[in-house]
């Protein structure tokens, strides 16, 4: 038991230092781009020609293939800046202030996407772009708070003021949320009721669920690389003066 | 207790000095109102039934208004500095000046309400609902404010509205609904609004302490 303590205790302390992130996200980072491209073309292909069409709505649901998991990710994108702002607040990990920065405008893209992929798919289905319902809502709520984060994030000079500044927000704004969406919710209208659920059977059927789901994989590796990239980069601007870099630059070279 | 005192008659003196903190915002509010009907009809039965979403929105925009004055001026010419080095109570420091700020901001406001009974036509029965709602939900916006305007302090005031207007949603929500719905519901609307008064008090003083002393590290 103590080892594997050790063993967390240990990866957490690395995960702080800059140079070992750097050194081992090269390498994860070839493989995790093809193993997300992979997923992503079968999820993708699975779902577009092989999978039945849905009686309703004919075949404008596989739209569902981009949306949800823009959607999911999205949530989940917020949901860890909150605890990284934790972290950030707590430990004063500088990695995690890192991250908050560089996952922001991945996840305000993810939501720009679910709300877009949302308004083609509500068009032919509901007869309209947008609807001032719960779930569309919470969404635009969510792209602005994300918007916020950025903007504050980018108002500030010193690197350590702003990491503390977009902790802050963040944490704040992720207990707001489920207050928003619960908020939100009276006038909850036209949306259709979630499909996927844990606990209950699903409402979707098997032959779509299981390319939705290797859908949604595929986003969360798609967010994965995408982050690793965007920790990469924001390390080097950090740390272009330092040796260590200087000598990983050479060393690749 | 002392200090409590002394601070507290500070504040005051400061808003009542500088009156123009304290008539922007009612000028504005009053400016805001008066586009609506002029934007969107003069008919009566209509203003009335737009009234209580008019009102809490031009509230909200005023508010917005209100935040940059709570810890800016400080800020600017150095009091805070001093606060904090000082090692002053940074809580008492944060819950007085936010408080004092809401007695000469919203105060006004939520009293120059009343007067929309006769200029939006706002339903009589109705206007006890609205003041009602206004206390608590002024209240919770001017914490939210004051949490937007001290992680922004020194930049510019888009900032500060952009943080700090998603977070007020939720008042936004609340309170009007509260003062559009019937008498029965009420209850509901209220007990909410106080819940997340409770609720946002200690959460947004502490991340308050946070974003001033992010400032000075």
């Amino acid at each position: 038991m103590n080892k594997i303590l050790g063993a967390i205790t240990l990866f957490y302390h690395k995960l702080g230092s800059y140079p070992w992130f750097y050194s081992i996200s090269s390498k994860l980072l070839p493989i995790s781009t093809i193993l997300a491209f992979m997923i992503f073309l079968l999820g993708i292909v699975w779902g577009i020609f092989y999978s039945p069409s849905d009686v309703t709505q004919g075949e404008i649901y596989r739209i569902i293939y981009m949306h949800v998991p823009a959607a999911s990710v999205a949530q989940s994108i917020y949901f860890s800046l909150a605890i990284a702002g934790f972290v950030y607040l707590v430990w004063k990990m500088k990695m995690a202030g890192l991250f908050i920065k560089a996952m922001a405008p991945i996840g305000a893209s993810f939501t720009i996407l679910a709300l877009i992929s949302g308004a083609i798919w509500g068009q032919p289905t509901w007869g309209t772009w947008w609807v001032w319902d719960a779930r569309l809502t919470s969404t635009l709520v969510l792209l602005l708070f994300y918007l916020a984060i950025i903007g504050l994030y980018s108002s500030f000079d010193n690197k350590k003021s702003a990491d503390q500044a977009v902790s802050i927000l963040a944490m704040v704004g992720a207990v707001n949320l489920p207050i928003i969406k619960k908020s939100v919710d009276w006038w909850n209208t036209l949306h259709q009721p979630s499909s996927i659920r844990i606990f209950e059977e699903s409402t979707i059927s098997s032959e779509m669920l299981y390319p939705l789901l290797i859908c949604i994989l595929s986003f969360y590796l798609m967010v994965f690389v995408f982050g690793l990239m965007a920790m990469r980069t924001e390390i080097a601007k950090r740390e272009m003066t330092k040796d260590w870099f200087k000598k990983m630059v050479e060393k690749n070279d | 207790m002392i200090f409590l005192k002394s601070f507290f008659s500070r504040e005051v003196l400061i808003y009542s000095k500088k009156s123009s903190n304290v008539i922007g915002p009612v000028i504005f509010f009053l400016i805001c109102i008066a586009f609506f009907p002029l934007a969107i009809s003069n008919d009566p039965n209509e203003l009335s039934r737009l009234a209580p979403g008019l009102i809490w929105i031009c509230i909200l925009l005023a508010g917005m208004l209100s935040i940059q004055t709570i810890f800016k001026e400080d800020y600017d010419d150095g009091s805070l500095d001093l606060f904090y080095v000082r090692r002053f109570s940074m809580l008492q420091v944060v819950l007085i000046k936010i408080f004092v700020n809401w007695i000469f901001t919203a105060l006004p406001l939520i009293l120059l309400s009343c007067l929309m009974v006769f200029l939006l036509y706002f339903p009589l029965e109705k206007l006890l609902n609205l003041i009602g709602s206004l206390f608590i939900g002024t209240l919770i916006i001017s914490f939210f404010g004051a949490l937007a305007g001290a992680l922004s302090l020194g930049r510019n005031s888009i900032l500060a509205s952009a943080i700090m207007l998603p977070l007020s949603l939720p008042v936004l929500i609340l309170g009007s609904s509260a003062s559009t719905y019937s008498s029965e519901n009420i209850t509901f609307f209220i007990l909410l609004l106080l819940a997340l008064l409770f609720f946002s008090v200690p959460i947004i003083s502490i991340a308050c302490i946070g974003a001033i002393r992010l400032h000075y590290e």
